[in-house]
């Protein structure tokens, strides 16, 4: 094992600043600038800032099947779009090596106007690929997404699971390093979802490291081999999958006890 | 940059489905700007007491130019908010956002050139005419528009009352650049005139094409302009290129 893929984090802390309708306007930070800031409240001079991530270490290399597991709203997709470049860190360091595939958003860059063909070719170019790479899988796209001649029309004539297996062959047909996922993708009908565990099942074994945010147990120990879990922006260390169980267990067990 | 083929593509699909279903398809921007030369031509000839032959070149040059201008500012307002999905979802770099529009504009652009260059054979101008000369000046002007549109496009997604100021600044400063009349005829108050940064962008671009020489003046001011207003794009644009995913 000499591959070169991985990804590190050191002390990474992101923060959001909420710009509500509030803070948007030039006239209220003018209207600010001019009071002085007397009538508003101290602090609140600057938008309200959530801290989504908090110091957040760790480090992949390739082989591992790392689950991000935790409630709804403890970072688990903030810490995939910094995984996937989106952000950039407030603090501390990000360090991937190898190429980012990341499934958040399979309908991302979809043009309703265009027709399947041209989709494939534009999601393509947002994925990094070159003309001749896009090429090279348009056929395998298309008999995937099984849409035949539909491929011809413009995307705003499909039915929304037309438009799932096409979103869905699209981001699926890209060769990464590094996976990054979402929750598990199940789109389409009986067949389709069938011939879509496969291949998604077939591109993580050809990921050197696959990243999945989920809530579905049973489904991490299944796929992963590591977990990592998150709360209010604070991250646990790498864990291995067989200590998941005894750790919700105690986290449970943690809850009963402190609420006592 | 190596993504050229990424905002020419998104570029040419923002024409293609604006004008897809028609006949014309974006031969409509090349009809829609004739018409328009000929119906001002018509009246604003007869105001201005020129001839038609005199006046026509120095209007198609100056709205097609003008048009290509201000359209970019405003526009360029959008260039991050309108990729908003695409910019919250994967690390592509917001130059090309930009030039997306850029791209989209100048293709635009080269559907209504064509007028221009019927104009000047119509009137004989195209002898005298130097398209090269004209073609250096946009690149200057482009250079200069490019960074109002990096600037405007952050602030822009930042506080959203911004692209409505541009916009009612832009329908002003029509009124103000000497689209539709010459710039001689000005005796008084001229001041407005050199102060106005299109009117020396039109001065580069739209005299070569007539075959009339241009100040040097026109072209100190936009190298000057240029510089400077890099220089301010670069700082902001690093203070602000982490946090523009948030504004939007």
């Amino acid at each position: 094992m000499t591959s070169p893929v991985g990804i590190t984090l050191e002390n990474l802390s992101i923060r959001f600043p909420v710009y509500g309708a509030d803070q948007r306007s030039l006239k209220k930070h003018l209207a600010r600038i001019a009071i002085g800031g007397t009538l508003g409240e101290a602090g609140k001079s600057h938008a309200p800032v959530v801290s989504a991530l908090n110091n957040v270490s760790f480090r992949l290399e390739a082989g591992d099947r790392l689950a991000l597991v935790g409630p709804n709203g403890s970072g688990k997709t903030t810490l995939l779009r910094v995984l996937a470049g989106v952000y950039a860190p407030d603090d501390g360091s990000l360090e991937t090596v190898g190429k980012v595939a990341s499934l958040l958003d399979l309908t991302l860059g979809l043009q309703p106007t265009a027709t399947g063909f041209e989709n494939i070719y534009l999601r393509g170019l947002i994925a990094g690929l070159t003309k001749a790479q896009i090429q090279a899988k348009t056929a395998e796209i298309a008999a995937f997404s099984g849409l035949g001649a539909f491929l011809g029309l413009p995307l705003k004539t499909y039915s929304s699971g037309m438009l799932a297996r096409l979103a869905f062959a699209v981001a699926t047909s890209v060769d990464a390093d590094i996976l990054l996922m979402d929750e598990w993708i199940a789109v389409g009908d009986a067949d389709f979802r069938t011939s879509a565990r496969d291949r998604l099942l077939s591109l993580i074994e050809k990921s050197h490291i696959m990243v999945l945010a989920s809530h579905d147990t049973s489904l991490v120990k299944g796929l992963c081999n590591k977990f990592l879990h998150l709360e209010h922006g604070q991250a646990t260390g790498v864990m291995p999958i067989e200590a998941m169980d005894e750790f919700m267990a105690a986290r449970a067990a943690g809850r009963v006890a402190s609420a006592a | 940059m190596g993504r050229w083929r990424l905002w020419t593509s998104l570029a040419l699909h923002d024409i293609a489905s604006r004008y897809r279903g028609s006949v014309l398809g974006p031969f409509w921007i090349t009809v829609t700007m004739a018409a328009m030369i000929g119906g001002v031509g018509l009246m604003y000839s007869q105001l201005l007491n020129l001839s038609l032959r005199e006046y026509v070149p120095w209007l198609a040059t100056g709205l097609v130019f003008w048009t290509l201008f201000s359209q970019v500012i405003t526009e360029g307002c959008d260039s991050f908010i309108a990729s908003g999905t695409i910019i919250k979802q994967t690390a592509i770099p917001m130059f090309s956002f930009i030039f997306r529009m850029l791209t989209r504009n100048l293709i635009n652009f080269a559907h209504q050139i064509i007028i221009v260059a019927v104009v000047l054979v119509w009137s004989g101008l195209w002898s005298q005419s130097n398209p090269l000369l004209s073609l250096v000046g946009l690149v200057l002007v482009m250079v200069n528009l490019s960074w109002l549109a990096l600037v405007t496009g952050v602030v822009s997604a930042r506080f959203r009352d911004v692209p409505q100021i541009v916009n009612a600044l832009v329908q002003i400063a029509i009124f103000l650049t000497p689209v539709f009349w010459r710039p001689e005829t000005i005796k008084a108050h001229r001041f407005v005139l050199h102060g106005n940064p299109f009117h020396h962008m039109l001065e580069v671009t739209r005299r070569p094409l007539l075959g009339e020489p241009v100040q040097p003046e026109s072209y100190l001011i936009l190298i000057v302009t240029a510089l400077v207003g890099w220089a301010v794009a670069f700082a902001l644009f690093s203070r602000t290129r982490r946090r523009v995913v948030h504004y939007l």
